[in-house]
């Protein structure tokens, strides 16, 4: 009886809650704070001037600086470090490599016998990056301003030095022989928690919201501060749903005071203001000022991390005192686990600092043309009537599209790599019916895993024993979207193999060359774990537990499904694989977006300094759910989100299966016009587009940029993250308010600036107040740039691949402009084998000159296209011409005035080459009459 | 001259362009590709040609040159170099086309006969003959159904004329009828009450007369009374006890019976209804127990303290801090509740869920105002029953498959008249061989009236008894006449259209079984949703739209996390009242086909065999090539 009545009161909460909607939103007390995080607790309270480290023995060895960090003798009893273990030496290493990178490793010294082996992430660091070490012979000595003892100093590159200071222990990064730019433990907040043996009556165990955990090795966090010099502003750490300049999490004048949390979290309705953690976690922190420039400091670590910005006068009161600087920011981290692998990148310049992060953790892997188009994803489409219902509206109202994508709904009882039998009985001749339009889909497999006997996936997982262990060493058994789950332990290669095995059409039965995939819940997310995710005393593969390597769990399971499509196209198909969880180097293996996002301003209004921080910090390719993934959008934002998403370099529309259906005809006629209108502009500019993939392929660095990384000197735009740059020659602000009339945009820089759809000039280096109207938010060229598009609207990409282009050169105060275009056959590899199309063009003196740029890797492929160029558009040319030449041909062709866009209403007249009709791939130049 | 150096660089271009010469360029096998029949004029008048938009003039060199003069594409309508242009193909054997100019030479066959593709990168072959044929064979028997609902649909428009009439004239005899019912009715009342009056005052006289008889009682009588209100009191006292009960389980851990407890909070949610609000909280409650499975022990204290929670608000808060202690909950608890915020699916059992959810929503229901419908969005599938310009290559098909219902054998979906609460009994007054009901109750009371004598002390008792018989028998049947005149005025303010063609709908209800659900549609009543002893509503009868083609349920159960249910019928041509493809494209949107010889209107059948009349003309002069 008694426990019927307490059946009944459960049912009863459960029916009254399930009438209010809004109880559900950010579970704010599922998830730890700092004070509830005792690492973090510990590590914040501590007073600078803590760390009683000194560096001793140091040498030069195996290329390297190495050195005993050993507390003074006169602090070793201080009662925080009675514990012997505590007190055993750690070692140091400090690295040099190309380019104007050190790396710091700290960690206990193996010969004293710890515990276990600390966590180091494996497969983060390109193993190209070590051979780019440089091989120190000595290093040199001296005494710094008033030190009782000496500092090592190594070269670094030109210019700059680093330096370890011995006592009290320090490492910094200087320019030569002066201005510091990065240090580490500059205050005395280093702390490295030793593993230890548990003896009786030691409880460690942590309890949090009824979760357990064990941690049978005792705290062992490891904390420091890190100071970036001449900075003004501090970015990237992501994921974070919050501004693109981080602000001062503690110090002088800060409320709630709470560090940016790196953890990976399948959060429930995030709020669009927070330093919470969300689904990724790249410990990536990037500076920038306006005299000193940029530089950047990596963590590679894959634990909980907690990193405060503290705000100036945070340390008011501590007596110490840094060398004098202009402008400098201190920050303090905090990792639960792991060791110091800690990356100093010197700059100067932004694209200078994302090339040394990349160098070291990989540039962006260059995406399938199709992967850059229109996406149309929604949980879920139903059956496969749905699907073609839809692939045909999208026909029927000549938009644009190259993928659509399947939710979880597609599968026979959640079991990926499945299709329920009932709903999508034909999967291949589904994919057929849409690959014949040149489409692609795109289906979900995540990585919890169906406990169900029947399931061949999870009989072989268990068999061969592939899935995470709980403590006690049995499979861990999780509660996911099929109710009791397991999950793969992808740290283990061998199991990354075997999981990237399965994506071959035979064993991915339903599959075809058209189909892609869907990473999602990789955080990993358990409905019933301790803040919706694994416990941390889960076991991997060699006893590496949860903690250790949590973050970059989502980043491993990426990895080895791209592995997988990989194979799937015996290494000649580009994978295409979305996922939500990321870590550093996510960027290899795929596109990210920002999760589940909510259809409100606030959220179109943060979902660019979000994705402007992944790209800063190396994942070029991520987008948000345009239209927010929950709730109903009114008309005019889901409208202002295509505006804006058609800019995103991952643009796909979700939303959740609560909402009412909104694929971009379902809101009438004329907002079917504007989204449409949205569209084409992306695939107007695809060839633009695809360009910036593999610049940011090539070089790291992203292809939509905040407005500093362009205009590093301009103080304006350091904190600006409504609006951002497409490239170097496109600028974009988008609207974040309902029914807006005029919106302020700030244009920097000395050149103007062209309407990118009226052609209209606005003069550069001001704020300007512009009438917004609902048709486009607004965008500009830069004037100095050449912008190559493609015209003619089709149905997907595929279509576009032999239409001809479009330049749009807008010239500069000295009639000239320069730009890029790079073509491959948008699909295999070859391109790294030279097999690709990429020409600088410039125009100056009233010429325009096509000229190759000279392939990057020796191959010998060779990429043939037949394309041609049907219009060249010149804004803001003095001068009236009438007539081209074309050389070598000598043909002249006729220059007129025609529209900007072509279109009704397609803007004003311009200066139009009309037909020139010359190859893409081929040298040329045009002579303006 | 100009021109000429232009056309020769034009044709130098090709040449440099392309390392091979296609086969395809312009002119002049292609310069007229893409125009349709009735603007060759257009295009062939003069040298120098408008664009239709009137922005710009072009040459006939730029007709068809692969370069977009005209912003609305009135010089390109054979290539794709104008966004906004639109290629006509002939499709002879078939029916012509519009495509988007984006078709053409995209590498995809969209014409039949494969003219959008004329570059040679790929062969499309003619299929217009086949599929012509298919069309037309399709676009027969659509036009035979058509032929026949027509004609079914005559009928149906008489019947439904002469059963409006009978409905009209029931109606107005049962207002005569009313009225002078009313009238009796008023008269019997009248003598009743003398009659009670009447006797009132001989009970009172005899009453006198018994009370001094029986003062010597009036000690014992006392007695009683004063036990009575004993009894009152201890009533109070149950009553506080009750209270302290719940102050108890404030705080205690008592894991005593907290039904009530609940029970009595939720009346204080719903004042006025607490009665069967309860009852129905327990009895839903029951049955979940019954079938729950779901591990029970792990309730906590914190759960169950809520009695200390008054106010409604603060009750809802309480039933959040429960969902969300989530410390107490089994593992599998906890997965389920944290599954359910994306999902939206109850943590309990499916029945107790949508049990759950009409409990709820009971009262809300009321509150509803009407009108949530405005944002109509022609959600899912758009409209289909019209020959608007259509330039995909499916669409014909796709018309023929949509617009008419080809014959469906199958009878499992019948309808049937719905048990309806208007079938009164109303034979014994309706007869209409005997009309005379009334003149002869008439006749009755008349002459009872007269019968009774009111000035009679003491009442004749038999008379009186007549009286008040005749009296609540007229009352019923005037309260039964006036019932069935709400009931026909209710039904006569309906809209049934222009033709009243729909009728016969008003009492009729249409199921269709899929899966495991039963679908039950009313029209001008509800549409629910049945899964064995189940119900759930998905709408209440709303209104017609677009031109009676559709039917618009509203306002139903509301949905976990989403909107109320609705649900749209689209009606289309057939033999049959028949509902079919009901669908939920959008959570708790519903959509359904219903078939009904109602929508075979006869101008859309005369379109129907013009169009053929047209195919057939059309027939191509090559086919005996093919």
């Amino acid at each position: 009886m008694k426990i019927q009545m307490r059946n009944l009161t459960l049912l009863l909460f459960v029916l009254l809650s399930s009438q209010l909607t809004s109880v559900f939103s950010w579970k704010k007390d599922e998830f730890r704070n700092c004070n509830q995080t005792p690492f973090c607790k510990r590590a914040r309270n501590r007073n600078p001037g803590f760390c009683t480290l000194e560096a001793h023995d140091v040498s030069i060895s195996a290329g390297e600086l190495t050195a005993k960090l050993s507390p003074k003798k006169s602090h070793q009893d201080n009662p925080d470090q009675q514990d012997e273990d505590q007190v055993k030496p750690l070692i140091l290493s400090l690295s040099v490599f190309q380019d104007g990178i050190v790396r710091l490793k700290i960690d206990e010294d193996p010969k004293l016998d710890p515990p276990k082996k600390r966590f180091e992430v494996p497969e983060v660091i390109l193993p190209e990056f070590l051979n780019k070490k440089i091989w120190l012979q000595r290093h040199s000595t001296e005494t710094i301003g008033g030190d009782n003892s000496p500092s090592s100093i190594v070269y670094v590159a030109d210019g700059y030095e680093a330096v370890l200071r011995h006592d009290p222990f320090e490492v910094y990064v200087r320019e030569k022989g002066g201005n510091r730019v990065v240090s580490l433990n500059s205050h005395g907040l280093f702390d490295f928690e030793q593993l230890r043996v548990k003896k009786e009556g030691d409880d460690w165990e942590e309890r949090f919201k009824g979760h357990t955990d064990t941690r049978p090795y005792g705290p062992q966090s490891i904390s420091f501060d890190v100071s970036f010099y001449g900075s003004d502003f501090v970015y990237g750490i992501p994921e974070h749903a919050s501004s693109l300049a981080l602000k001062p999490t503690k110090g002088p004048g800060v409320e709630e005071s709470e560090p940016y949390r790196l953890f990976n979290l399948d959060v429930f309705e995030y709020i669009h203001d927070s330093p919470f953690g969300l689904y990724g976690s790249i410990p990536f922190m990037i500076s920038h000022g306006k005299y000193r420039g940029t530089s950047g400091f990596f963590w590679l670590n894959a634990a909980e991390m907690q990193i405060d910005v503290l705000g100036s006068g945070w340390n008011a009161d501590s007596g110490i005192s840094l060398p004098s600087s202009q402008s400098r920011i201190d920050t303090l981290w905090m990792s639960e686990a792991g060791i110091v692998d800690a990356f100093f990148f010197v700059g100067p310049k932004p694209k200078d600092v994302v090339r040394q992060y990349t160098t070291v953790t990989g540039t962006p892997a260059m995406p399938q043309l199709f992967a850059a188009g229109y996406h149309q994803c929604r949980w879920n489409y139903r059956d496969e009537e749905d699907v073609e219902n839809v692939d045909s509206k999208f026909d029927e109202h000549d938009i644009p599209y190259d993928v659509l994508w399947l939710d979880i709904e597609h599968t026979d009882g959640k079991k990926y790599f499945t299709w329920d039998p009932v709903l999508f009985p034909h999967p291949e001749e589904m994919q057929r019916k849409l690959a014949a339009k040149g489409r692609h889909m795109v289906t979900i497999v995540d990585p919890h895993i169906k406990r169900d006997e029947s399931f061949h996936l999870h009989k072989e997982a268990t068999q061969k024993g592939y899935y995470v262990k709980d403590a006690s060493g049995n499979d861990y058994d999780g509660w996911c979207w099929p109710g009791s789950s397991s999950y793969p332990d992808m740290l283990n290669e061998e199991i990354r193999s075997w999981w990237a095995d399965k994506f071959s059409f035979g064993n991915y039965v339903g599959s075809t060359p058209s189909l892609y995939i869907w990473n999602d819940m990789n955080e990993p997310s358990v409905f019933n774990g301790p803040e919706v995710t694994m416990p941390r005393d889960a076991l991997h593969e060699g006893g590496v537990e949860h903690r250790e390597l949590h973050n970059a769990y989502g980043y491993y399971f990426h990895m080895a499904s791209t592995e997988g499509l990989l194979k799937r196209g015996d290494g000649k198909d580009r994978p295409f694989v979305l996922s939500r969880a990321l870590f550093a180097g996510s960027q290899r293996h795929g596109a990210i977006w920002t999760g589940d996002n909510t259809a409100d301003w606030d959220h179109l209004r943060v979902s660019v300094p979000m994705i402007l921080t992944l790209g800063l910090t190396g994942i070029s390719f991520a987008g948000a759910d345009v239209g927010g993934f929950f709730g109903n959008p009114e008309p005019g934002l889901w409208v202002r989100w295509y505006q804006l998403g058609a800019f995103y370099p991952f643009f796909r529309g979700h939303a959740h299966q609560d909402t009412k259906r909104r694929e971009p005809w379902l809101f009438g006629e004329r907002n079917t016009e504007l989204v449409r209108d949205a569209i084409h502009m992306r695939y107007m500019l695809l060839p633009y587009f695809y360009t910036l993939f593999r610049e940011a392929n090539v070089s790291g660095v992203p292809v939509i940029r905040p407005l500093w990384m362009e205009f590093p000197s301009d103080e304006a735009t350091f904190s600006n993250d409504e609006a951002f740059m497409v490239g170097s020659s496109l600028l974009v602000q988008g609207v974040y308010t309902e029914r807006a009339k005029h919106v302020s945009v700030y244009l920097p820089g000395k050149e103007s600036w062209y309407d990118l759809r009226t052609g209209e000039v606005f003069k550069g280096g001001k704020t300007h107040k512009l009438e917004v109207s609902e048709e486009s938010v607004p965008a500009f060229q830069r004037a100095g740039t050449i912008i190559p598009r493609k015209d003619r609207f089709r149905r997907s990409s595929t279509q576009m691949t032999n239409d001809p282009y479009t330049l749009v050169i807008a010239l500069n105060s000295t009639q000239e402009a320069e730009g890029e275009l790079y073509v491959d056959d948008g699909k295999s590899f070859e391109f790294a084998k030279g097999a690709y199309i990429h020409r600088r063009f410039t125009f100056s003196d009233g010429l325009l000159t096509s000229i190759s740029i000279p392939p990057t890797s020796p191959g010998k492929a060779r990429f043939s296209s037949e394309c041609i160029i049907e219009r060249i558009i010149l804004i803001g040319y003095s001068v009236k011409p009438k007539t081209a030449l074309i050389e070598p041909s000598n043909q002249k062709v006729e220059i007129e005035l025609g529209p900007l866009l072509v279109k009704p209403r397609g803007g004003s007249a311009v200066t139009t080459v009309r037909k020139p009709n010359i190859p893409i791939a081929g040298d040329w130049t045009i002579k303006i009459l | 001259m100009k021109n000429k150096i232009l056309q020769l660089s034009l044709v130098l271009c090709f040449f440099s362009a392309t390392s091979t010469v296609r086969s395809a360029s312009p002119p002049p096998k292609y310069q007229f590709i893409g125009i349709a029949p009735q603007d060759e004029r257009y295009y062939k008048s003069s040298e120098v040609i408008k664009c239709k938009d009137g922005s710009k003039k072009f040459s006939k060199a730029q007709l068809n040159d692969d370069f977009c003069d005209c912003p609305d594409g009135t010089d390109e309508p054979g290539t794709s170099a104008c966004p906004n242009g639109k290629f006509y193909c002939q499709n002879a054997g078939h029916v012509p086309q519009q495509l988007f100019s984006s078709r053409v030479n995209d590498g995809i066959c969209d014409c039949c006969d494969g003219s959008d593709e004329y570059d040679g990168k790929v062969k499309c072959p003619n299929t217009c003959w086949e599929a012509g044929k298919v069309f037309r064979d399709k676009l027969k028997r659509k036009i035979a159904t058509y032929q026949e609902g027509v004609s079914i649909r005559k009928q149906e428009v008489e019947q439904a004329k002469l059963a409006m009439a009978k409905d009209e004239a029931e109606l107005s005899k049962l207002q005569h009828e009313e009225k002078i019912l009313k009238g009796l009715v008023q008269q019997l009342k009248e003598r009743k009450e003398q009659i009670d009056k009447a006797e009132e005052k001989e009970r009172l006289r005899k009453e006198k007369e018994e009370k001094e008889k029986k003062e010597a009682e009036n000690e014992a009588k006392q007695e009683r009374s004063e036990a009575v209100e004993k009894a009152d009191g201890e009533d109070e006292l149950t009553e506080s006890k009750y209270d302290d009960k719940i102050g108890l389980l404030q705080d205690s851990t008592s894991d005593q019976d907290v039904v009530e407890d609940q029970d009595r909070l939720a009346a204080e949610d719903e004042p006025s209804d607490t009665f069967q609000y309860e009852d129905s909280m327990v009895h839903h409650a029951e049955q979940h127990t019954a079938k729950e499975t779901v591990e029970s022990a792990a309730i906590s204290d914190a759960e169950l303290d809520v009695g200390s929670k008054a106010t409604s608000d603060d009750f809802m808060d309480s039933g959040k801090d429960a969902s969300e202690n989530t410390e107490a909950l089994s593992r599998e608890e906890l997965g389920r509740l944290v599954a359910s915020r994306w999902t939206g699916e109850n943590t309990g059992k499916e029945t107790g869920d949508s049990d759950a959810e009409k409990n709820n929503n009971h009262e809300d229901h009321e509150e509803m105002t009407k009108g949530t419908h405005d944002e109509e969005y022609d959600g899912y599938a758009s409209e289909t029953d019209d020959d608007h310009q259509r330039y995909d290559d499916d669409s014909v098909e796709d018309e023929a498959d949509e617009d008419f219902v080809e014959e469906h054998h199958d009878d499992s979906d019948s309808p049937y008249k719905p048990e309806s609460d208007t079938e009164l009994d109303l034979s014994d007054m309706t007869t209409p061989s005997n009309p005379s009901w009334l003149e002869k109750i008439q006749q009755t009371v008349w002459n009872m009236l007269q019968a009774v004598n009111l000035f009679q002390t003491p009442v004749n008792q038999s008379e009186a008894a007549v009286v008040r018989k005749e009296y609540d028998e007229s009352s019923t049947k005037l309260s039964k006449i006036q019932a069935r005149i709400s009931t026909l005025t209710r039904k006569l303010k309906q809209d049934f259209g222009p033709d009243r063609e729909f009728y016969s709908f008003y009492d009729q209800c249409f199921e269709s079984k899929q899966n495991k659900y039963v679908y039950k549609v009313c029209p001008y009543k509800q549409a629910s949703q049945v899964e064995g002893h189940s119900t759930t509503r998905l709408g209440q009868w709303d209104k017609f739209e677009d031109s009676y083609k559709v039917m618009i349920f509203a306002n139903g159960d509301r949905c976990w996390n989403g909107p109320d249910r609705s649900l749209k019928v689209k009606l289309r041509c057939g033999l049959k009242n028949e509902v079919t493809d009901v669908d939920e494209p959008s959570r708790c949107e519903y959509i359904a086909l219903l078939s009904t010889p109602v929508l075979c209107l006869e101008g859309k059948l005369k379109e129907l065999e013009h169009k053929l009349d047209l195919m057939n003309m059309e027939q191509p002069r090559n086919h005996d090539e093919l």
